[in-house]
């Protein structure tokens, strides 16, 4: 049986899983890179059976993530809003304690605002993508924070969307 | 049934069956389905990439216009691309986006691809290899061999992509209709064994050609090239930093290219990037863009994550897009182009500023069509090759003014046919086609020729005076000149084996080229020249070769033995195995697969392909379905007189086809082509007939140029030879004599001997044969010749 210690991080960690997606739901990339450790690295990969290969759509580190974000309101992109759900399936915290790695399932829906034709599709809800992020943490005095995020997806068709850390 | 109705039963089909949310009712998607019909007909389509499939038996599909098909890599490694379709009941078969049929499925045996609904089993080839309850079922109505996969056009080529053409002719080879935009990057493409390491697709909500506009609108520098290929844009700036090499961009490269082909592909090198998108029509107003991401096989880890992140910035699903819209091009002449292209195929305009007719559209060589309404005499000419366009030339410079057309079955611009079994099978992508045409486009419009590929003539009718078209088109002819040339002899046992060829068409030497770039070594079957050219080709290329040849020698029939024996050496001292005197007991195959001949001595003989060479018949059988005089009861040459003229006064055969009652023996050379057409000429416009030249050949093999002048006669043997030393070294010719008459001579690298012999032939002054051994005798000028 796990001590309430133990019990007390899972909670935790799963509190920062979920306050991440709200933050990314948010768009408030500073709430979210404030649950991220220095040392965060964050990618975006899927299997394509097509060609039989891991692939890696998007990768980048904390650095390279703030740049990103603060470029984003010079570029032209699709402001739909994502709607993450997230469901954490399993946490496994090491037996030291310092660390630990979550698996979670994510769906995330669109909803439409300026596509192609707002007039007849802003404010539809589409599924956007599917898969599962797999988190590792770093643990300092009881406090969770990402090392590093990989969303694992199962879309290999991506249409227009969103640009930035899903 | 033509393309269109198929497609348009293809989706009724898939409606009734219930696999298909197309409806064929709504006109906006009839329109769609004309247009995937019309444009996919022609296009080559790079549908996946080698290394999607890299084992035997791994498959990939796909689809191209409203067709699906499956590509899949057979025992030997060959790629082959077939209709996913099962001919017992039209259903798809393989529904997996990617896989291998090593493994038996639920309903299948391995190494099948096998459809799940009756069981029906096809290998790799497409062949039918099971039909469930086939004798009980179907008795002798009906047996597996009669049944198969439609195996589509489909070539490997520019850096390992997977091309298919749904179209059995294409309206040109791959070569011409991708090659001349891709050489930009061919060399690059083509440096280093490549990999698919990205791959996404995305659905953008676009009309097809609005997609297409949108791309090249964009682009501000480029050129266009035939066949609809718009292209090239270049960032002068950065070419300049690139280190200047033809191999595979490293990850700190950063030239920019990009190539765009017709109907929708782009092929885009930048920087260290290959990344190449194909757009697939989804509805009317929908595209999907598959993007692949290239890199060098086996590249370093570090090398490959530094490409990854490159191509993810450019091309990645989650890249940030560009600052701003991309200006339109003041200079959009891209645009037209691609529109001008998209017209040709669909005989109307995109934005109705011309309409093409449908008549036009049907053929693509419609802007070689000159005179479009017949008037005056009229020529009809069966055959546009050596001899026929010859006759139209000649026709036009004795000043000829009437109306001429040629009828060609096959496609594309015609070609010479020399080159094909020399240089251009040595060639890998490169387009040889346009410098080997038989005449430029120009050529056609300036001298009124009416050129029509694609088109051929079922029947004469020598009553009516007319022809017809296998398009159905009745034509009326003044005079009517058949110059259908021959077609290659074949083993009955290699019909239908994938990697054995004969050699007569373009497309046989692009066939023959593309499964030799992927082999190693070929067994060919006939020691005549067509047989001796391609191994030399081949053998240059670094294959293993074997000749087999039935008769005592080599060019037994067209050379004489001093010639023959030396070309014999010279191939054995290239590294060729030539077997003479032995006959060919069988072809032996596996799942349609060559592997090996046995010969009637016994022995086996190995290759991975197989050419026969061993001669040709003329193709007579229009001429005497029509009632005119051919050489046997069951056909042979057509028989002319010496104006050309066959048993009809108003019709004439000339070239490959053709043979003069006098003559005993059928020449197939270009010379005599040429010398037929030119009296045929004469004949038709009452010149004078043209002077006779003495029969003239070459050949080109290894470093050895052979030309011939006058006709061997092999069977004679009151004939014999003397040979004359060359002044350089490898230089000899040989001197056939009948008594003190000179009957022919064979030189080998010796241009000017070659020249002198022509002149004594053409002026009947023979030198004399005790002398002619003496390099210091010459044999114009000595005085010693006779008339
Ligand atoms: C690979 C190769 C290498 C050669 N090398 C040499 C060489 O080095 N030197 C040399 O002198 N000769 C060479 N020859 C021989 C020479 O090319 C031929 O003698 C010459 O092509 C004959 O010309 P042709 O016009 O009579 O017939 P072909 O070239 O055979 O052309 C006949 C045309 O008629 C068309 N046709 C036939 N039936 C129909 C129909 N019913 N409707 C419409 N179209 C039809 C065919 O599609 C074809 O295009 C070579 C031939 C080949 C194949
Ligand atoms: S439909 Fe394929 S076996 Fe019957």
């Amino acid at each position: 049986m796990k001590d309430n210690s133990m019990l007390d991080l899972e909670r935790k960690i799963e509190k920062t899983i979920y306050k991440a997606t709200l933050a990314l739901d948010e768009n408030n990339w500073s709430a979210w890179f404030e649950l991220c450790d220095e040392t965060f690295t964050y990618a975006i990969t899927s299997f394509s059976p097509e060609i039989n290969k891991k692939m890696t759509y998007f990768s980048g580190d904390k650095k390279e993530l703030i740049g990103l974000m603060d470029m984003l309101p010079k570029h032209n992109t699709d402001h739909s809003p994502l709607h993450r759900h997230t469901s954490v399936y399993s946490i496994d915290i090491s037996d030291d304690g310092k660390s630990a790695t979550a698996v979670s399932s994510v769906t995330i829906y669109q909803n439409m605002l300026d596509g192609i034709n707002s007039h007849l599709d802003s404010g539809e809800s589409r599924l956007f993508v599917i898969g599962k992020y797999v988190d590792e943490f770093s643990i300092v005095n009881g406090v969770p924070r990402f090392t590093n995020r990989e969303t694992k997806l199962d879309n290999r068709r991506l249409d227009k969307g969103s640009h930035w850390p899903l | 049934m033509d393309f269109e109705s198929k497609a348009d039963a293809t989706v009724q089909d898939q409606c009734t069956a219930g696999m298909s949310k197309k409806i064929a009712v709504n006109p906006l998607d009839r329109d769609f389905i004309e247009e995937q019909a019309k444009i996919f007909r022609n296009a080559w389509v790079p549908v996946c990439h080698e290394s999607e499939l890299p084992e035997p038996y791994d498959f990939r599909t796909a689809s191209i216009g409203n067709e699906n098909i499956i590509i899949c890599r057979a025992p030997d490694g060959k790629i082959n691309a077939l209709l996913n379709v099962c001919p017992h009941r039209g259903m798809l078969i393989e529904r997996r986006p990617q896989g291998s049929f090593l493994e038996g499925q639920a309903s299948g045996n391995p190494k099948r691809i096998t459809c799940m609904f009756h069981a029906w089993q096809f290998d790799m080839r497409g062949n039918c290899v099971y039909v469930a309850r086939e004798k009980e079922g179907y008795q002798e109505r009906f047996s597996k061999d009669d049944a198969g996969l439609r195996r589509l056009r489909c070539i490997v080529n520019y850096g390992g992509f997977v091309w298919v053409n749904m179209n059995d002719q294409p309206v040109s080879m791959l070569e011409e209709w991708a090659g001349p935009a891709l050489s930009a990057i061919e060399e690059q493409l083509n440096s280093v064994p490549l990999e698919v390491v990205h791959y996404h697709k995305e659905y953008v909500e676009h009309g097809y050609k609005a997609e297409a506009l949108q791309f090249l609108n964009a682009e501000k520098d480029g050129a266009v090239f035939d066949y609809g290929h718009c292209t090239i844009t270049r960032n002068e700036a950065d070419v300049k930093k690139q280190n200047v090499s033809t191999d595979f961009p490293s990850p700190d490269s950063k030239a920019t290219t990009k190539v765009h082909l017709f109907p929708g592909y782009v092929f885009d090198l930048s920087g260290p990037v290959l990344n190449v998108t194909v757009v697939t029509p989804v509805d009317t107003n929908r595209i999907m863009i598959e993007h692949r991401g290239l890199a060098p096989q086996g590249e370093s880890k570090t090398d490959r994550d530094v490409r990854a992140k490159y191509y993810n910035l450019n091309h990645g699903p989650f890249r940030i897009p560009a600052t701003g819209l991309q200006e339109n091009s003041e200079n959009n002449f891209l645009s037209e182009h691609y529109l001008d292209e998209w017209s040709m195929w669909m005989g109307t305009h995109p934005e109705g500023l011309q309409r093409i007719t449908e008549k036009d559209s049907a053929d693509k060589d419609s802007s070689l069509e000159a005179n479009e309404s017949i008037t005056g005499p009229h020529v009809v000419v069966i055959g546009a090759s050596h001899a026929g366009i010859s006759l139209a030339d000649r026709l036009r410079k004795h000043g000829f003014v009437g109306n001429i057309s040629i009828f060609d079955k096959q496609v594309g611009g015609p070609m010479e046919r020399p080159p094909l079994s020399k240089g251009f099978l040595l060639g890998g992508g490169e387009s040889v086609e346009s410098k080997s045409l038989l005449r430029q486009k120009k050529w056609y419009k300036a001298n009124k020729v009416r050129l029509k590929t694609q088109s051929t003539v079922h029947k004469i009718d020598k009553d009516e005076k007319t022809i017809t078209v296998n398009n159905g088109d009745v034509i009326k002819y003044d005079k009517l000149v058949i110059a259908s040339g021959a077609v290659p002899k074949e083993l009955p046992s290699s019909k239908g084996i994938g990697n054995a060829f004969v050699l007569r068409q373009p497309a046989d030497a692009n066939a023959i080229r593309q499964t030799a770039n992927n082999s190693d070594s070929v067994v060919i079957i006939g020691g005549g020249y067509i047989g001796l050219e391609v191994a030399s080709s081949l053998r240059k290329k670094g294959m293993e070769i074997t000749v087999i040849e039935a008769g005592e020698r080599i060019l037994a029939r067209v050379a004489s033995k001093p010639l023959a024996e030396h070309l014999h050496k010279l191939h054995v001292d290239n590294g060729v195995t030539v077997i003479t005197g032995v006959g060919v007991e069988s072809v032996n195959q596996e799942d349609g697969i060559f592997h090996s001949v046995t010969l009637s001595d016994g022995r086996v003989i190995e290759g991975e392909m197989l050419i026969t060479g061993i001669g040709v018949y003329p193709d007579s059988q229009l001429a005497s379905d029509a009632g005119l005089e051919t050489q046997f009861s069951n056909g042979g040459a057509i028989l002319v007189n010496n104006e050309m003229q066959t048993s009809n006064e108003d019709i004439f055969a000339i070239g490959d086809v053709a043979l003069r009652r006098e003559q005993n023996i059928a020449v197939e050379s270009v010379h005599n082509a040429q010398e037929t057409a030119a009296i045929a000429a004469a004949a038709i416009t009452g010149a004078d007939s043209p002077n006779i030249q003495t029969p003239w050949f070459w050949s080109d093999q290894y470093d050895a140029k052979l030309q011939s002048v006058g006709i061997v006669p092999v069977q004679d043997d009151s004939v014999y030879q003397v040979e004359r030393p060359g002044k350089r070294d490898g230089a000899v010719s040989f001197w056939s004599y009948r008594g003190d008459e000179l009957v022919a001579v064979e030189v080998v690298n010796d241009p000017a001997t070659y020249m002198e012999a022509r002149q004594c032939l053409d002026t009947k002054r023979f030198p004399d044969p005790k002398q002619i051994s003496k390099p210091s005798y010459s044999p114009v000028d000595s005085g010693g010749g006779r008339s």
